[in-house]
């Protein structure tokens, strides 16, 4: 960075099925809360970028950036960004790029989405806008089916075992349970996994995040302080489409986006306490650990094994919950990734965390590294 | 997609390089795929195609990871609008389920219209542009050989032609009513399976009342009908255009002539009564446009 992007403020609602409240309710709901406590007031807010995927085949709505200006009083420019469901991640990237470059001071980055207000297969439609709608839909592919070649590919190449991928969802729900935020604050075994519905072999509806409404904010200024610090913002992309990749069972732009945030952030992986990854499918937790360099290729189940079996190590792994037990409201989680790490880095007094999110099967990825500067003046 | 026509256009751009033989890289099979696939559960695989490309296809029936699998082209799916959409599937060589429990094995391309209008000559022109992927069904027949038959029909007794529809080896079957003598026609199902088991497309050259065989056998989805049309603006017209080709073929005798334009009266009148049962009409004036239609209307053939 530039120069010193602080996190001043964050909240978010409670992620899940919000029948009653509209698009702009929750986007209102979250700014508020991640408003609240901050050093500045509403008025100090001089741009809004607002993270959204579907709100045109959800909610009817487009036109999001006057929507979210119309939470604050003064009106601030604002605008949306999209890139699937790692929007929330490349909303606070654009966030970024407009106070390092001091056009704007104060920016309130809003990630929100509303998926329950239409059918499952509505939106499971929608969800394939994040693939090649010309090489990976006309297949009748869905969502859950590209992670169930990822996933059979994956447990070709390493034998994976069934009972071994139940862990990760096993382990995400359990963790959950101390996050009031998570859709489901329930802990799950791995047999309740391995028995769920099959959803697209080998995956099953455990080994899915949920479809959720739900919004999450945060104030970033470089005018204002506190002691959360964004270290690093860096993104990458790959293919679109999984046909155009060289591998199913990695994802090269997580690669990519990880080794320039620990460049730019100048660390190394060790200096990373606490870490949210983008878990859509259990299969995804397990790839992603590979691929951000904490794990072995196809040796990353021991680290869910180590966390199942109650062992805690260095690193805190989707210590939130993950997508898959807090909900995947998806624009808003990206957002949501960074106010856990946040949250972690300030309980634990830890100084460095990670959050990283992608879009659709990681064809974009941002990574974000926050830094507890309260632990660097303990040290 | 789907239901985009110029999407479904341009995917459909994408066949002549889909039908290659190829390797599944993975698979998995949707429990729940969406709607306009179906209510029954759909394997979708990543498959490297013998050119080294790889492509996303639907597998028909179960696949293992490293299986070889052959392309076939097959109705994918009916959009809301009704749209009827082809795309090229993906066949397990080994370990392949048995084709009579599969509810849509495949297609028939199927040509239909009356004595005269040019059948036999715009099979015999497709099956010359486009070798490698279509197949003439032979048709079944218990009349005698005639002079100007060109190897389509496969000659049988009356007995042997009602025993086989005894044992249910004949998918459609029809009598034709004749002056002197009724006539049956059919085609059997080793023959169209055969065909299918090779990756290709049957096309049959058919009347009415096997075509509605067919329908009834297959189900009306697994055949893409043309029905071909003589030049004319009325049905008059249309009639009196065959008389002449019929005449100037020169095949036969009046009676028979008389014959076949009867046939034919009712083959046109077929036509507005069960529009149901065909895709695309084609009036037959042109034989290179007849045939760029046919082509440009099946999957796989534009570029063949």
């Amino acid at each position: 960075m530039n120069q010193p992007i602080h996190l001043i403020g964050s909240g978010q609602t409670r992620f899940g099925e919000w029948w009653g409240k509209s698009l702009k309710d929750l986007m209102d709901e979250a700014a508020n809360a991640a408003l609240t406590g901050t050093p500045c007031t509403a008025l100090d807010i001089d741009m809004i970028v607002v993270a959204n995927m579907l709100a045109e085949v959800t909610n009817e709505q487009a036109h999001l950036g006057s929507m979210a200006s119309s939470i604050l009083p003064h009106h601030p420019p604002a605008l949306r960004v999209e890139s699937a469901c790692g929007s929330g991640a490349f909303a606070l990237h654009t966030a970024c790029a407009f106070l390092e470059s001091g056009r704007a001071q104060t920016v309130l980055v809003i990630g929100v989405e509303k998926m329950t207000d239409v059918s499952a297969d509505d939106v499971s439609s929608a969800l394939m806008g994040a693939a090649d709608s010309e090489k990976d839909r006309p297949s009748g592919l869905t969502f859950p089916g590209i992670f169930g070649l990822i996933a059979s590919r994956y447990m070709h190449e390493y034998g994976l075992t069934r009972e071994d991928l139940s862990l990760v969802s096993a382990v995400h729900h359990r963790q959950a349970m101390e996050n009031p935020f998570a859709q489901f604050r329930s802990s799950i075994t791995p047999e309740t996994v391995s028995r769920s519905p099959l959803i697209a072999h080998p995956l099953r509806l455990l080994d899915c995040s949920p479809v959720s409404d739900g919004a999450a904010a945060v104030v970033l200024s470089t005018k204002f302080v506190s002691p959360l610090r964004l270290a690093a913002s860096q993104t990458s992309t790959d293919h679109l489409s999984v046909v155009d990749r060289l591998s199913l069972t990695s994802f090269p732009a997580t690669q990519d986006a990880c080794e320039r945030a620990l460049q730019e952030s100048e660390l190394h992986l060790a200096d990373i306490s606490a870490l949210e990854t983008h878990d859509c499918f259990s299969i995804a937790a397990l790839i992603n650990l590979e691929d951000l360099g904490f794990a072995d290729p196809g040796d990353s189940i021991r680290v869910y094994r180590r966390l199942y079996e109650g062992e805690t190590g260095p690193l805190s792994v989707n210590r939130s919950g993950g997508l898959k037990a807090c909900g995947h409201p998806v624009s808003a989680t990206g957002i949501k990734q960074l106010i856990d790490v946040g949250k972690q880095l300030t309980t634990t007094g830890d100084r460095f965390g990670m959050a990283h999110n992608f879009g659709g099967a990681c064809a974009t990825c941002a990574i974000h590294i926050l830094e507890n500067l309260d632990a660097r003046s303990i040290l | 997609m789907p239901d985009s026509s110029p999407i479904y256009a341009r995917s459909q751009s994408q066949w002549p390089s889909k039908l290659q033989s190829g390797i599944v890289l993975a698979v998995t099979t949707l429990t729940h795929p969406p709607g306009r696939f179906g209510p029954r559960p759909r394997t979708i695989g990543l498959i490297q195609l013998t050119d080294g490309s790889k492509v996303m296809g639907h597998i028909l029936g179960s696949s293992m990871i490293g299986q070889r699998v052959r392309p076939r082209l097959q109705l994918s799916c009916v959009t809301g609008e009704g749209l009827r959409l082809y795309d090229v599937a993906y066949e397990p060589l080994a370990a392949k389920p048995a084709l009579r429990t599969q509810p849509f094995p495949g297609y028939v391309l199927a040509l239909t219209g009356p004595s005269g209008v040019g059948k036999s000559t715009i099979s015999n022109l497709l099956m010359q542009v486009s070798a490698p992927y279509v197949v003439k069904v032979p048709i079944l027949t218990t009349r005698g050989r005639k002079s100007g038959d060109d190897g389509e029909y496969r000659y049988v007794s009356k007995e042997k032609f009602q025993e086989l529809m005894g044992k249910d080896a004949l998918v459609a079957t029809a009598k034709i009513p004749s002056h002197t003598d009724d006539r049956w026609y059919g085609y059997r199902r080793a023959d169209i399976e055969r065909i299918w088991r090779q990756g290709r497309i049957p096309v049959v050259i058919t009347e009415m009342h096997l075509l509605q065989g067919l329908a009834h056998s297959y189900g009306r989805r697994s055949i893409l009908s043309f029905g071909l049309l003589p030049p004319g603006k009325s049905r008059r017209a249309m009639l009196s255009h065959l008389l002449r080709r019929l005449r100037t073929r020169g095949r036969e005798t009046e009676e028979h002539i008389a014959d076949r334009l009867k046939n034919a009266e009712r083959d046109l009148a077929f036509f507005d009564e069960r529009k149901d049962l065909f895709d695309h009409f084609l009036v037959n004036e042109d034989l290179d446009v007849v045939i760029e239609m046919v082509k440009k209307n099946v999957p796989g053939l534009a570029e063949a």
